[in-house]
């Protein structure tokens, strides 16, 4: 348990990734330390989602090897089903179960995976729906929620398993724009109080506030790697100077 | 000129309303009168043979083959052959007790205070219980009756209701495995799938009933019954497997890997996420499929059952009562239409109460 203590929050070495002859990552090495803010950034295409994907294996990959919290992702069906325990997943398009209520949406996988009984579950998820400031939606429907309301849901969701390490895929790239803001501030709180987080997003003013490196991807390679300041106001690689160029263009 | 919304239209007085609805045009009016004028003398001229010209007493036989009126006599003096078959005569009281078990036990598991796995299963334990031990006897101080004298709306709700569940249960099974990682599993279950689906409901009947007795062991091969119905369910999975693969396709990706991403494992996406929109998305289909199954459960007279539609055909198969063969399958088809038509409301009503998660 002492070596565990040491572990990075996420470590990976050499990885590749394939879409059947599509050599969708290459080369990847990444470690995130804990506590640890990390914002990806890209052109389209280049990997991003891939990447996060496959570090609680929503995606496979073929060499190369990732560690989450010190476990090993490997075939071995308890490794993969611990890290995605420790690991909360955010989606750009939220993915909340139409079917249940948004309390059901938060209790299920604390009920079912972690074996909380449900008063504490509730409990718990009333307290994670009270920090994304919406208690009072907690028996309605997804379906009867703004765009920014689910996404907030999605994360308290998340959150209510107690992960180690929060992944979130374009959060906000599906919000109209004055539902950006009100999940921003649920992100920036959450790092505030020293979550893990590995960040795929455009929203370069959450970087620049809250990310300790900023990774450049393209064509499934990590560009390049620096802190905030580093990497918007004097970016090494061409790619990373238009891709700045055309992000803080508008 | 505006045209009023429909909402606006129900408010306004009534004759406004049949005025703006069906009278509106010149070509309106035309229609509305002689669709009008038709159904009206449709309607009479059945009411006039349904009733005015209709005889119901039995001793009035001779008088309704004279008659141009439905002889309804018929079914007075024979209801007992239509609704219970071959079924001894003593202890049909037995069978219309046993009909009355399955359809109570139908109308409570269709009601959602039932629906969890160990109600549902109690529920239809009891039910089957209670039919087969009135139809059967043999303990209770009942007569046995063997299950080659069952017959009428008994064999007809029995054979149904034991096709649907066990047919649906397995039909979730072939669907899973037909959607299995593995390619030989999957390739295995489709290729099955759709050869039972490319045979005649019939062939599969009479294969089950009349040929698998020949290849198999004789402990293996239980009465005829209800090895028909073993067949049958297998032919019903096979059909609902697809609908209810089709359910699982429209699901969006994310679902799945929601679930994932939260630790949940196959058994619990498939329980908690999967199945039960899947089910949603393909509830009409499955109405359908059930209502078609009711109907076919009189194909088993071929092979020899007495199904209502057979025992309606034996009420009117005497010289006696021969020429009444049409007031025989008219009630025969009224009794069918009640079950059939209850299923789709219920299905209706299913629909809209969970379409409300939806929006
Ligand atoms: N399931 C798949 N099968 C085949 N190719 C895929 C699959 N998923 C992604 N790809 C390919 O892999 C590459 C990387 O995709 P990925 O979704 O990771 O990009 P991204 O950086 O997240 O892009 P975006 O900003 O558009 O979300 C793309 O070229 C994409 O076409
Ligand atoms: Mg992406």
């Amino acid at each position: 348990m002492e070596a565990a203590m040491q572990d990075p929050a996420i470590r990976i070495t050499g990885m590749n990734k394939f879409y059947g002859q599509f050599h969708a990552l290459q080369d990847i090495d990444l470690k995130v330390e804990r506590g640890e803010k990390i914002v990806i950034c890209g052109p389209s295409g280049s990997g991003k989602s891939t990447l996060i994907r496959c570090i609680n294996r929503l995606e496979e990959h073929q060499s190369g090897t990732i560690e989450v919290m010190g476990t090993s992702l490997d075939d071995n069906v308890d490794h993969i089903d611990e890290i995605r325990r420790e690991a909360g997943m955010v989606f750009q398009n939220f993915n909340l179960f139409p079917h249940m209520s948004v309390l059901d949406n938060c209790t299920l996988a604390p009920v079912l995976v972690r074996k909380t009984p449900r008063a504490e579950a509730e409990e718990t998820a009333m307290r994670y729906l009270e920090r994304v400031k919406i208690p009072e939606q907690a028996h309605k429907f997804p379906g009867e929620l703004s765009g920014g309301q689910q996404q907030r849901v999605a994360i308290a969701r998340a959150l209510c398993m107690n992960p180690e390490i929060m992944l979130f895929d374009e959060p906000t790239s599906a919000l109209d724009p004055e539902m950006i803001s009100e999940v921003l501030e649920v992100m920036v709180g959450l790092a505030k109080e020293g979550m893990t987080m590995v960040c795929v997003t455009h929203e370069m003013g959450f970087a620049r506030q809250v990310a300790d490196r900023v990774i450049f991807m393209a064509d499934g390679r990590i560009v390049e790697e620096a802190p905030p300041e580093n990497f918007f106001n004097n970016p090494q690689n061409e790619r990373t100077k238009t891709f700045i160029g055309q992000v803080m263009g508008h | 000129m505006s045209v009023p919304s429909p909402a606006e239209i129900s408010r306004q007085p009534f004759p406004k309303l049949l005025k703006d609805r069906y009278f509106a045009t010149r070509i309106d009016t035309i229609v509305t009168v002689t669709f009008g004028l038709l159904t009206l003398w449709l309607l009479w001229s059945f009411f006039e043979w349904a009733v005015l010209h209709a005889y119901v007493d039995p001793e009035d036989r001779d008088a309704c083959v004279q008659s141009e009126g439905a002889c309804w006599a018929v079914i007075t003096a024979r209801w007992r052959i239509v609704l219970f078959g071959l079924y001894p005569f003593e202890e049909q009281w037995r069978s219309a007790l046993a009909c009355l078990a399955i359809v109570l036990t139908t109308i409570l598991s269709c009601l959602p205070s039932f629906w969890t796995a160990l109600r549902l299963s109690l529920l239809w334990i009891v039910g089957f219980a209670a039919f087969y031990i009135l139809m059967r006897g043999g303990i209770l101080g009942l007569a046995p009756v063997s299950e080659r004298d069952w017959g009428g709306l008994a064999l007809t709700l029995f054979i149904f209701a034991a096709v649907v569940l066990i047919g649906m249960p397995l039909s979730i099974v072939f669907a899973l495995l037909r959607r299995s990682n593995l390619p030989w599993i999957s390739r295995t279950m489709g290729l099955v799938i759709d050869t039972i689906r490319s045979l005649p409901l019939l062939t599969i009947m009479f294969a089950f009933a009349v040929v698998i007795p020949f290849a198999t062991p004789d402990w293996m091969n239980g009465q005829q019954l209800y090895r028909v119905i073993v067949g049958y369910a297998i032919f019903f999975a096979c059909y609902q497997a697809e609908i209810i693969r089709g359910g699982i396709q429209s699901l969006p990706a994310g679902q799945e890997e929601a679930a994932k991403a939260l630790g949940l494992g196959y058994w619990q996406r498939v329980g908690y996420i999967i199945l039960p929109q899947a089910f949603r998305n393909a509830l009409p289909p499955t109405i359908n499929q059930v209502v078609i199954t009711f109907k076919e459960t009189s194909l088993v007279t071929i092979i020899g059952f007495f199904d209502i539609l057979a025992s309606g055909r034996a009420a009117s198969g005497t010289g006696e009562w021969s020429f009444a063969t049409i007031e025989v399958y008219v009630f025969v088809a009224f009794i069918f239409f009640v079950f059939v038509f209850s299923l789709s409301r219920y299905g209706a009503y299913l629909e809209r109460r969970l379409g409300v998660g939806t929006r």
